[in-house]
């Protein structure tokens, strides 16, 4: 387990979200896809905070509590992540409902049709 | 975890074996035709995201993944698809599929590439406390004099021997992350709620029932 296969894995669940953003139909299943994306973003930012810790860590020699909280930094910025992921989707799917109210479909050609 | 266990390959053979399930339920999520079945296979891949976290020894973010993602948005997608879903239609199919595969191929060879061609080793003039002071200035400069040698308790800032293992990984982080969000990063930690306020707030107005449209459920 190493930095770039980490970060490989994290690419490859980012492809796949982005690949299902590009091609799915549904407004919901679109969303979908859109948090596989944050958690891909969110595992590279723990990989870097996992695989970069302070120096005197690595060696085994002095360690601040600067450095501990440097390290850190990266599980703080995952859990914004998550926060503002999580408000997004509760705001998304109460877009999707209003959509759906007004037009009877979340299928999102269909409301582009509808709009023209 | 302890340095055998690690030198072991448990936690590597641990991981390939989550990533291929997460990545596996994510590909499932993209391409199934039945948005619920969708839905739950998504709800697997936020628990296979959350393993790959605690393997990771983010142990708080992988809590905070199952909480949130696993306990909140999978079941509000789940309550959406119920609701929304039209069934005798069905789901309709992709479109665009091969760009789409194209560009996603694209991303993960550029990502793949990148990852394994570049030189991650620390870089060690910015971890050298002098170094980080130097840029940061003052500030940084008096952490540092609370800060400075061997990690004690006394600091006050949660961080304890505890967090500090041999192998060269952090443990027990959990008290520091509630540190640095309440520390540093206060500013942001209070505008995310407000954020999560005003999401509500919006989510809420956006359902309203409107005035002059009677409500066909005989609602409000």
């Amino acid at each position: 387990m190493t930095l770039e296969n980490v970060l490989l894995v994290s690419g490859i669940i980012f492809a796949i979200g982005l690949y299902g953003v590009l091609s799915r139909r549904s407004a919901i299943a679109l969303l979908m896809s859109l948090e596989l994306l944050f958690n891909a973003v969110v595992i590279a930012a723990v990989a870097f905070s996992r695989f970069t810790p302070p120096a005197g860590l690595a060696d085994g020699g002095v360690v601040t509590a600067n450095e501990v909280r440097a390290a850190l930094t990266g599980h703080v910025f995952a859990v914004f992540v998550i926060a503002v992921a999580a408000a997004e989707s509760a705001l998304a799917l109460a877009l999707i409902f209003a959509l759906y109210r007004a037009k009877q479909t979340v299928e999102i050609t269909d409301v582009s049709e509808m709009s023209k | 975890m302890n340095e055998t266990f690690e030198a072991s390959g448990i936690v590597t053979f641990a991981f390939w074996v989550t990533s291929a399930i997460t990545i596996a339920a994510a590909v499932m999520v993209v391409t199934v035709r039945d948005v619920f079945k969708a839905a739950v296979f998504l709800a697997g891949s936020f628990i296979g995201v959350s393993a790959i976290f605690f393997l990771l020894n983010a142990e708080f973010v992988g809590v905070v993944q199952i909480l949130v993602y696993v306990g909140a948005v999978s079941i509000l997608i789940a309550f959406s698809v119920m609701m929304i879903t039209d069934v005798s239609r069905g789901s309709q199919p992709s479109r665009a599929r091969y760009a789409s595969v194209t560009v996603a191929a694209l991303v993960v060879a550029a990502i793949a590439i990148t990852a394994y061609n570049t030189d991650w080793t620390l870089n060690e003039d910015l971890t050298d406390p002098a170094a980080i002071a130097g840029l940061a200035g003052e500030f940084v400069e008096e952490e540092l004099e609370s800060g400075e040698g061997r990690i004690t308790s006394t600091d006050g800032l949660g961080i304890t021997p505890d967090t500090v293992v041999q192998t060269g990984v952090l443990h027990d982080s959990t008290g520091t992350i509630g540190g640095l969000l309440l520390r540093e990063f206060v500013l942001p930690f209070e505008t995310v709620g407000l954020v999560i306020v005003a999401a509500l707030i919006g989510g809420l107005a956006l359902m309203r029932p409107r005035r002059h449209e009677p409500d066909s459920r005989g609602g409000g």
